[in-house]
């Protein structure tokens, strides 16, 4: 492993952490909800990838987003709609609940069978094995998750900048009222980003199932506790700077655990910070750091404060 | 007399109930189910400590197990006897595994450290308010857990640290859950307490009017640090005597953030509402997944059901009383102490992920 | 004369147990401008509100056109044919004029004629044409309020509501504000203008009416624009 290997497996990470981004970054933008329960969307889709074993990879991946875009537009109407006046953190709560809700549904797939827990997942694995080019060992996943991470990105950026769907979703984020008042639908534009949501959660459960083939109950509530930092600490109030939040901290997470995984020391007391196992607390004293120096957001002109939903 | 009975209705309507709660449960409930309420007694410990600061500030911190936690595994580790101690923990510092100490002071142990702790992590945090609080809170939850996790020269590591004294029984836990709702109450009843709550409102005009926000937080913060310390002292004696950092991570800081947002998360009377009530139909799920008898008929719940059920009643009252269970109002009085309308709190989207 | 384009009957507003708009009526026919005017605090921007939908009513009917509106959704009035330019235009700095003024269109729903609509509304404000791609936030005081109408007329409204479009400009932009509205006027759009500048709204609508206390105590005409005293009384009233 090289550096530059690491930096690139980094990217890779830093890709899919970023199409996680804006999943949540869109949902937060138009219904200023934060979702905690955006991994078990993912946990959803990659279910799905369970159940579909051998169905071929195209009408696999299909259907892990149709089911996806389902739940998600199942967790509006039932949980987000009826708590949309209400305070900030019952909403947070009420994700929460849904979370361990949904969590605890697929552990049941394992207790009331009587089985270990996990399943394993086919779909496109062989990406899963490396290339080698010169001296570099990556495995295709990584340039896939890239590739894809790329065109999703690019493809919403079309989307939010060059149509008028795209458009009224920017303006009911930047001002909710005053774009229901000009004709914008309110439903629909949630409707929109809460379905394009279940895609990014399924798109990311794809390429996640592909590095780590064993589905939990528990699949995709890491990555979306971390993501949720990043995009805090990125900036909430804009999208780009929420997907970079999510890219940086995917990107640290997975550049940082090499750095300490090699340089670091292996003793079994070592002192905190200093052995790789020391990994998430780093990263989050520097989220505390970057939090205290910009709380707004590091990628976010200063001043400004999300807009209030009256 | 009848002035004296409204202004303390606030404490002695939750405290009668925490003990008329103990009573019941000591002389009906059988042993096998003691630790649950044993435990949902605590858990009161727990939750009123938690709302002693998110409830009285309207910040939502998600750190406050981490207190618990340094709380729970000191005193659990210095009351693990110091001659059996070397040879399960052979990687502590001297002082750590040679000494232990009683009960007792395994608690102010864990209160002081939960206070210090709290304070050390309070100076830089609360500047912070909205989503960077919650998200910088939750990071420091993050970093305690970690650290517990795997520095073996303070705790036990990854494993579990057994051979604690179970010196939790129905009294020890019935007095230290009143003692924290009686600390509570004097609080919020005090000039600091309602400085802060002041700010609660609006963090402006609390300022304009002299109030210092970062000092009144801080206050809460550190208060409500040293008594989830002491709730992990006695949480860690519970039986079976044992504790991981697992019990004291993001599972239990989602279900007493639960407890205390289905109470209410504004009032003493919500927290002790909330966690006695979940906690209730917390048992009796558990209860289902060992088979109960309904009419005659056997039901018996898979593994894991209960939790499902708790999410479930946990969103039912959310959607159906947004405010909590009991709005946020405390105890009995017709009229609320602090001069406001009684009634539900008014739905009040504010510029941040406050609460 | 036809029927009025806009019908207000009754209209209550409260804001919790306070009063807000009590009892309110008045029409607005094609092709006039009717005015509201009144001391701060009166009710005017409350009652725009709730004809727009952002601000429920309690009581009172409301038809455009015939239809009754009070209680729909902003977007669904908005699309029924009502616009309104808000007080502080409310226009989103960080797009561009032409995305602000696209905007404006969503809000035409079925409405045909978008290319005449358009052709008129850069006639009327050339600003618009000129800074297309220039971010909102760019422009003057003046040119943002421009634009704030320009985008309420790209939906092809057949009312206009109006809140207080002349604060805070100059004098002379303010003859170039009202000489618009009288180019809209005489386009057959009916115009509700709430305004702060008494005398000028009288002289300019065929009805000018005085919110004191949320209720109509006066109703004044452009031959008692004129009349200072009356003027103070009412605002007194």
């Amino acid at each position: 492993m090289t550096h530059v290997q690491a930096l690139i497996d980094a990217i890779g990470l830093g890709a899919v952490y970023a199409l996680i981004a804006v999943g949540i970054g869109l949902v937060f933008g138009v219904l200023r909800i934060i979702n905690f329960a955006y991994g078990q969307l993912i946990m959803i889709a990659a279910y799905m990838l369970v159940f579909t074993q051998g169905w071929g990879d195209v009408i696999a991946i299909l259907i892990a987003v149709a089911a996806a875009v389902f739940a998600s537009l199942v967790m509006d109407r039932a949980v987000f709609r009826p708590l949309r006046n209400t305070s900030p953190a019952t909403v947070l709560v009420a994700t929460f609940a849904v979370s361990y809700l949904l969590q605890n549904l697929a552990l049941l797939r394992y207790t009331y069978q009587n089985r270990p827990v996990g399943d394993s997942v086919g779909v496109l694995g062989g990406l899963n094995q490396a290339a080698d080019i010169g001296s570099l060992h990556i495995r295709w996943i990584t340039f896939v998750a890239i590739g894809t991470g790329a065109v999703a990105l690019g493809t919403i950026a079309l989307l939010l900048n060059r149509t008028s769907i795209g458009l009224q979703m920017r303006a009911a984020a930047a001002d909710f009222h005053t774009a229901r008042m000009v004709g914008v639908r309110a439903n629909t534009v949630i409707m929109a980003a809460v379905a394009i949501s279940g895609v990014l959660a399924a798109l990311s459960a794809v390429i996640l199932t592909v590095q780590s083939p064993q589905v939990t109950n528990t699949t995709g509530l890491s990555e979306t506790i971390f993501v949720l930092i990043g995009v805090v600490v990125g900036g909430m109030t804009s999208l780009v700077a929420a997907t970079l939040g999510g890219f940086l901290i995917g990107f640290a997470n997975s550049f940082l655990g090499y750095e300490l995984a090699t340089q670091g020391s292996t003793s079994q007391t070592a002192v905190p910070f200093t052995s790789g196992v020391y990994l998430p607390s780093v990263i989050f004293v520097l989220v505390i750091i970057v939090l205290l120096l910009r709380p707004d957001g590091l990628f976010v002109r200063r001043g400004r404060a999300p807009v209030e939903r009256v | 007399m009848r002035r004296t009975v409204d202004t303390l209705a606030p404490l002695l309507g939750p405290a009668l109930v925490v003990v008329l709660f103990a009573v019941i449960a000591s002389q009906t409930v059988n042993a096998a189910d003691d630790v649950k309420f044993r435990t949902a007694i605590v858990s009161v410990a727990i939750v009123v400590a938690l709302y002693v600061f998110i409830g009285n500030s309207g910040v939502l911190s998600f750190g406050q197990i981490s207190f618990v936690a340094v709380g729970g595994f000191a005193a659990g580790l210095m009351t693990v006897p110091s001659d059996v101690k070397p040879g399960v923990l052979p990687d502590l510092f001297p002082l750590l595994r040679d000494h232990s100490i009683s009960n007792a002071w395994s608690l102010v142990l864990a209160a002081a450290l939960g206070g210090v702790f709290a304070l050390v992590v309070g100076v830089p945090l609360m500047r912070l308010s909205g989503l960077a609080a919650g998200i910088a809170t939750f990071a420091v939850l993050g970093i305690t857990y970690n650290i517990l996790t795997y520095w073996t020269r303070i705790g036990p590591g990854a494993t579990t640290l057994t051979l604690i004294p179970v010196t939790t029984d129905y009294v020890q836990a019935t007095i230290g859950a009143l003692a924290v709702i009686a600390i509570a109450f004097a609080y919020q009843r005090s000039r600091w307490g309602r400085q802060l709550r002041a700010t609660r409102e609006d963090p402006a005009a609390a300022q304009a009017a002299g109030i210092d926000v970062h000092r009144q937080r801080l206050g809460a913060f550190v208060l409500s640090g040293a008594l989830s310390g002491f709730a992990g002292g006695l949480l860690v004696h519970l039986p079976p005597g044992s504790i991981t950092t697992n019990q004291v991570y993001l599972d239990l800081t989602f279900l007493t953030l639960a407890m205390l947002v289905v109470g209410g998360v504004h009032s003493l009377w919500g927290a002790v509402v909330g966690a006695l009530g979940v906690s209730l139909v917390n048992i009796l799920l558990q209860n289902g997944e060992n088979g109960i008898d309904v009419f005659g008929w056997n039901i018996t719940l898979p593994q894991g059901s209960s939790l499902v059920g708790v999410s479930i009643v946990m969103l039912a009252v959310l959607l159906l009383r947004p405010g909590g269970l009991t709005g946020g109002r405390e105890f009995g009085l017709p009229r609320s102490l602090r001069g406001r309308q009684a009634g539900p709190e008014p739905p009040a989207p504010a510029p941040e992920a406050g609460v | 004369m036809p029927e009025p384009l806009l019908v207000v009957e009754g209209l209550d507003v409260r804001y919790g147990p306070v009063s807000a708009v009590r009892g309110l009526g008045l029409e607005v026919h094609r092709g006039e401008i009717v005015g509201l005017i009144g001391p701060n605090g009166a009710g005017k921007t409350t009652t725009l509100h709730a004809l727009m939908g952002l601000q429920a009513a309690q009581a009172g009917e409301v038809r455009l056109e015939g239809r009754p509106i009070r209680g729909l959704h902003p977007e669904a009035i908005a699309r029924l044919g009502l616009g309104l330019v808000p007080e502080g235009r409310r226009i989103y700095a960080d797009f561009t004029v032409a995305e602000n003024l696209q905007l404006g269109i969503v809000g035409r729903g079925d409405r045909p004629g978008v290319e005449e609509d358009l052709a008129w509304i850069h006639e009327l404000f050339p600003v618009v044409r000129e800074f297309r791609d220039r971010p909102a936030g760019a422009l003057s005081g003046g040119q943002q309020q421009q634009l704030a109408i320009a985008r309420a007329l790209a939906a092809g409204p057949r009312v206009l509501l109006l809140d207080e479009p002349s604060l805070g400009l100059a004098p002379k932009l303010v003859d170039t504000l009202f000489e618009a509205l009288v180019q809209i006027r005489d386009r057959g759009v009916g115009v509700l203008l709430v305004e702060q500048r008494a005398q000028r709204t009288v002289a300019l609508a065929a009805r000018t009416h005085v919110l004191s206390n949320g209720a109509v105590s006066l109703t004044l005409a452009p031959s008692d624009a004129g009349d200072t005293d009356r003027l103070i009384a009412a605002y007194l009233a």
